[in-house]
């Protein structure tokens, strides 16, 4: 009865329906992108009103949306921040840093990809991407995450070896700590 | 035994409508808040969407013992003290624990939560919660004089020191206890602001000063514990000001009414006001509150 | 009467009649250079605060000259009085370049010399200060050298997002679909 397989689909429904429809965004604002967010989550264009809230520390967080170029400096922090968000989380990658490097393609010290060292959901392409792409984002990942695909920390956990070995080409001398799931 | 059963049931019932009037008034602060910034704002229901989210997150962080009995104290004080307010006037159900020093019982009670989120806030470890929690502490401080002074002086004036008393005493009398000791209900009011802790009062979950404080380190499950003891707690607040100064309410839409219109003070006079610092906080409390309670236990004695 | 002097060739007498073989140069209003060898540099720094009122240190900067195989170091200060930025810049030598520590005169000093350790690996003798300052677990060359390849790094160290190793010009077929023209300052910056 317990197992019984249109119950599940039931409990699943209803946990979707509730994580899509209440995001707590920790906004990580590392470069030019974070001046968007006040705009996107005051009253012109109101975020709240989907659901989206802010967060203060990423252990309430579900979403983490990385605003901008990362250098490696910051990069270490965001694996941090990471890894202690709880179990399901989402990463948004804003703006076209996170998607190629944007505009620092060529510096020696801002990597490029970010899904080579967390798994990103969704990407929000532009530079810089308006309020209203950044609530499209949103859309799509609700979109995700009511379809079951937003899996980015199920793909951490099975590919940890692999993200660490990125992450490590990097960050050379900085003790990654043990994954505390 | 049937009334043990009823009882039980009346209590059961209690938390439910204590939770879900609760959550819908957190929703509806939520709302007014946006509609006066001129936004939409999420939806009345939003809160249940995030408690229900919280509970099925999943929590594996591990910081001691304390940190997994603070929600648990939370929560827990929450519901006792609602079992020592009477929700409807009359009626065996919503009665529960009634009994004859339950406001002097109710004033120590309501202080149980904070001091359980503080030694659970301890034990995370996290300097945010150790600042927040000195903050609680010290507005807790601020408000629990006026609070308690005018208590006392509602309790000298009528030689009662149950809340049932109190109710009595309004309906014999005809008039509600906020016109018969006007200066002790200004006093309470004012106190109120403060154990709402809503702007600018929010001194201790200041998200952009100190990382909303002493429930930065809970997440998932323990922080949905904490919105369901905050929402009930919210309830048990507006119940017991209901009783004793707005004559208590004979029937359920009577009691939303009345709680509604009495939480709507802190919430609009949050909406308008930037937070204070602590000291501005603690000197608020200690100026005009503190005056009020005063004359109101002059005027009771008198 | 004899001629007079404006502020700037007052200042660059003073200068030369301390210090022996300074070249100064006025170069427009409000600005002297100085070029001294680096060993003066630490005396023309204190001598311009003590007497000559320059008390507000502006910036440190250093300049890679490659081709001549020298590092250039600009010390700026400034006086309140006069209004003139005065500029004393010295050279080093490229290989193992280093120079005097001067962060006793100016605090903020110690700063700039850190920033210019760790981007250009100038060094500063004596001088106390944290090793990493922007860079973290840097192992390369110092890498506003310009003869360290940023690009060469960048495509060992960072990732390529996959799809875009041809990086074709393609503003032409964009130009064409649209209708459009390319200006004409734009095609000289064409990747071809």
């Amino acid at each position: 009865m317990y197992n019984d397989k249109n119950a599940q689909t039931i409990v699943d429904y209803i946990q979707n329906f509730t994580r899509k429809n209440s995001l707590f965004m920790l906004a990580y604002g590392t470069g030019c992108g974070a001046i968007e967010l006040p705009a996107t989550l005051t009253s012109r264009y109101d975020a709240e009103r989907l659901g989206v809230r802010g967060a203060a520390t990423p252990r309430q967080a579900d979403l983490l949306l990385i605003t901008g170029y990362l250098s490696t400096k910051t990069l270490k922090r965001v694996i941090r921040v990471y890894e202690q968000m709880q179990d399901p989380k989402y990463v948004i990658g804003f703006g076209s840093c996170t998607i190629n490097g944007g505009m620092y393609w060529d510096s020696y010290n801002t990597i490029k990809l970010l899904d080579k060292y967390i798994p990103v959901d969704v990407y929000i392409n532009g530079c810089m991407p308006r309020p209203e792409s950044v609530i499209s984002g949103f859309q799509e990942l609700k979109r995700l995450i009511a379809a079951g695909k937003a899996d980015g920390a199920k793909k951490y956990k099975e590919n940890l070896e692999w993200y660490r070995e990125n992450q490590k080409k990097v960050l050379k001398n900085w003790p990654l700590v043990e994954y505390n799931w | 035994m049937n009334t043990i059963l009823i009882q039980i049931l009346g209590a059961l019932a209690t938390i439910l409508l204590a939770f879900i009037v609760g959550m819908f008034y957190g929703g509806a602060h939520r709302k007014v808040i946006a509609r006066i910034q001129n936004r939409v704002g999420p939806p009345i229901y939003q809160n249940f969407i995030d408690v229900l989210k919280l509970y099925s997150k999943e929590t594996s962080i591990n910081h001691g013992v304390m940190q997994h009995m603070g929600p648990v104290f939370a929560i827990t004080a929450s519901i006792t003290s609602l079992m020592f307010v009477p929700i409807l006037t009359d009626g065996n159900w919503f009665s529960n624990l009634n009994f004859s020093g339950d406001l002097v019982f109710l004033v120590y009670m309501m202080v149980f939560g904070s001091l359980g989120m503080a030694l659970g806030a301890g034990q995370t470890g996290n300097p945010n919660s150790a600042i927040g929690v000195t903050r609680g502490l010290s507005q807790m401080v601020g408000y629990e004089i006026p609070f308690v002074m005018a208590m006392v002086a509602l309790m000298t004036q009528f030689h009662t020191t149950s809340i049932t008393g109190m109710i009595a005493v309004q309906q014999q009398s005809g008039t509600w206890l906020m016109f018969s000791n006007p200066f002790a209900f200004m006093a309470a009011i004012m106190a109120m602001l403060g154990m709402f802790s809503y702007a600018p009062f929010d001194i201790v979950t200041a998200p952009a000063e100190v990382s909303s404080g002493p429930i930065s380190e809970f997440g998932g499950k323990y922080l949905g514990m904490m919105m369901t003891s905050g929402s009930i707690f919210a309830f048990v607040k507006l119940a017991l000001f209901v009783d004793i100064f707005m004559g208590g309410a004979s029937n359920l839409v009577v009691l939303v009414i009345k709680t509604f219109a009495l939480y709507m003070i802190p919430v609009l006079y949050g909406v308008i006001s930037p937070r204070y610092r602590t000291e501005q906080a603690i000197t608020y409390f200690w100026k005009w509150p503190l005056f009020f309670g005063f004359i109101a236990i002059l005027y009771a004695a008198f | 009467m004899g001629t007079t002097y404006s502020k700037e060739e007052i200042l660059a007498q003073q200068l030369q009649t301390a210090f022996e073989h300074l070249i100064t140069e006025v170069v427009r209003k409000d600005t002297v250079f100085a070029f001294a060898t680096k060993e003066q540099v630490s005396s023309i720094l204190l001598y311009a605060k003590e007497k000559l009122g320059y008390i507000s240190f502006v910036h440190l900067s250093c300049v890679d000259w490659l081709e001549s195989g020298e590092f250039e170091l600009v010390y700026i200060i400034w006086s309140p009085e006069t209004k003139i930025n005065l500029f004393v810049k010295t050279r080093l030598d490229r290989e193992n370049p280093s120079m005097e520590n001067t962060d006793m005169i100016w605090r903020q000093i110690n700063t700039y010399q850190r920033e210019i350790r760790e981007m250009f690996g100038v060094e500063f003798p004596g001088f106390v200060g944290e090793k990493e300052f922007i860079l973290e677990d840097w192992e390369d060359a110092p890498p506003m050298r310009r003869d360290f390849d940023t690009l060469e790094y960048v495509n060992d160290t960072f990732f390529e997002r996959e799809g875009r190793e041809d990086k074709q010009d393609v503003r032409e077929r964009i130009a064409k679909r649209s209708g459009e023209e390319i200006p004409d300052f734009a095609k000289k910056y064409s990747r071809e």
